[in-house]
């Protein structure tokens, strides 16, 4: 075959591939919103309760998804924050301080970290409630503070490593501008490496976030429950959007009720395109601030 | 007048990795004069510069051996001794890089990042060593009224001048430029050789340069840096 052809070839391929993904994604889209279309509305949301009582914790809602909503951002808010500062801690001791054998020890643990199925993450967070159960207070159950653990567990490898590639990636000058001026190395890492990897560092989070809020396997094992009502405190249970679409799912007793699964399916789409939105203008701001710039012009 | 040793360097080697850059270098340089370094590109004059104010050692893998002395308040000092503060010598020791590189901070900002790096200086106190700088540089009656602009809005040779002040605000006894005409047009260019001159009634400078005829005008000394050797002659 020529080569022109196998060049041919390859090109409609490449094009084949993106116009197929984008049709699924589509397609996937389309039909989420179809099937859950008629469900949606403040009902969803807040059942037969007022929605300004709901939102005051006037009265609770009984027969809606706001507990899943309001658990579903309490558990991303709680792991992204346990998460943050170690990973980030992490990334910049990976990157400024590990070199050699130890540097390369500690890279096979993240990974390994990082390829941990998350039903394994959430079996060994299960196992710690129980040991705390057993050994420290009977009044510990699997709860909303377990689940934040065991998933900021999960989503750490994404952190370090976009915080130690982003501080990696940085250009030698960028480096040394501040060293030459008498900085320390930590005035050098935090007036300028760090607010020069704010973006980088950001799309893990972004990553992050987007990983917590889908998750099932491990909040499963930890703590969450159908009919928790709003998470009272980090030692109790909670709800939360995918657990309650995959319990629909399961076991539905009419279409009215799958239709709140498709429902809530969408109202998850729009809790972690919002958290996106949110880290991706925090993202741009970080970018256009410290962007690198040629001279003038 | 006569001038005295500021910098004395002896058996100086330096490596990255296994490439030597710099093979037993053996240098004076004079208090308040201008000793240009010329070379092909990639035989280390800027790997020299940041030997100087020990800058080499951020990066993995090189090293020095060999004594460079600088001449503090009189007195003769090994800069790589323990008892050396490198923010000390970084702050006696001033370097522009070739690029211009301002923080993405507003013009005042950049000047004023040694200082507060240092953690000195009230603000009144501030806003003068600012305003001394810049006027060194001659850049202050271009800038006094965008101060707190971004400094990646100025051109490039006022970009290239802002750095000098930044370097200047401490004000060095040396002055290290690389190449600091490099990325400017015939005017800028101009301006920044009479700058040097200026500077040398108070510093010592070494600058890198590719071009003789900024060499000409400007250096007292010209060395030049190839197969690792430093060998000069004496011009004027
Ligand atoms: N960070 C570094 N690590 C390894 N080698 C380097 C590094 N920086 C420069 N070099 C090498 O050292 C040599 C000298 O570089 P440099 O000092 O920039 O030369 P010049 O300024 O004369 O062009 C070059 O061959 C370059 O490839
Ligand atoms: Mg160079």
């Amino acid at each position: 075959m020529s080569r022109r052809w196998i060049e041919r070839g390859f090109t409609v391929f490449a094009f084949a591939a993106a116009g197929i993904l984008m049709a699924v994604t589509m397609v996937l889209t389309g039909y989420l919103v179809m099937k859950g279309w008629n469900s949606l509305g403040l009902e969803l949301v807040f059942g037969t309760t007022r929605p300004m009582d709901a939102l005051c914790l006037r009265r609770p809602v009984l027969d809606g998804l706001f507990p899943a909503v309001a658990g579903t951002f309490a558990l991303v808010a709680l792991s992204v924050s346990i998460a943050l500062p170690l990973g980030i801690g992490t990334g910049i001791f990976m990157s400024e301080f590990a070199s050699g054998a130890l540097k390369r020890m500690f890279s096979l643990f993240y990974d390994i970290l990082a390829g941990s199925p998350s039903i394994v993450v959430g079996l060994f967070g299960f196992s710690i409630s129980i040991f705390l159960h057993r050994y420290v207070s009977g009044q510990l159950y699997p709860c909303l503070l377990i689940s934040a653990l065991s998933l900021a567990f999960l989503v750490l490898p994404y952190l370090i490593r976009s915080t130690q590639t982003a501080l990696e990636n940085l250009p030698p000058e960028v480096r040394l501008t501040a060293l030459a001026l008498g900085a320390s190395p930590v005035q050098n890492l935090f007036y300028v490496l760090i607010p020069r990897s704010l973006p980088g560092i950001l799309s893990g989070v972004v990553l992050s976030i987007g990983r917590c809020a889908e998750d099932t396997a491990v909040i499963m094992l930890t703590g969450v429950a159908a009919s928790a009502g709003l998470p009272r405190s980090v030692f109790g249970n909670y709800e939360a959007l995918p657990f309650h679409i995959y319990t629909v799912s399961s076991q539905y007793m009419d279409s009215a009720e799958l239709a709140t699964g498709y429902g809530a399916s969408i109202l998850l789409f729009g809790v972690t395109s919002s958290l996106f939105l949110f880290s991706f203008i925090i993202k741009n701001i970080a970018t256009a601030r410290t962007a690198v710039s040629g001279p003038g012009l | 007048m006569s001038r005295m040793e500021k910098i004395r360097i002896d058996d100086l080697s330096f490596a990255y990795g296994k490439r030597t850059i710099l093979n037993r270098v053996e240098a004076r340089f004079m208090e308040n004069t201008i000793t240009a370094i010329t070379g092909p590109s990639g035989q280390g004059k800027s790997s020299f510069l940041m030997v100087l104010n020990r800058l080499w050692e951020t990066i993995p893998g090189a090293h020095v051996t060999g004594r460079v002395n600088i001449r503090f308040d009189g007195e003769f000092r090994d800069i790589h001794h323990r008892s050396m503060p490198l923010t000390r010598l970084r702050r006696t020791v001033g370097m522009v890089f070739q690029t211009p590189n301002p923080l993405p901070m507003s013009v005042a900002g950049n000047v004023a990042f040694p200082l507060k790096l240092a953690g000195t200086g009230k603000r009144k106190n501030t806003e003068e060593r600012v305003e001394k700088a810049l006027s060194r540089v001659h850049l202050w009656d271009e800038v006094k009224d965008r101060l707190k602009d971004d400094a990646r809005k100025l051109s490039g040779g006022q970009q290239q001048r802002l750095c000098m002040a930044r370097a200047l605000v401490f004000e060095p006894e040396i002055l290290l430029l690389d190449e600091p005409a490099s990325s400017l047009d015939a005017k800028a260019a101009a301006g920044i050789e009479d700058l040097m001159l200026e500077l040398k009634n108070t510093c010592t400078l070494i600058v890198v340069s590719h071009s003789m005829d900024q060499v000409r005008r400007t250096a007292d000394r010209v060395l030049t840096l190839e197969s690792g050797e430093l060998h000069g002659c004496e011009s004027s």
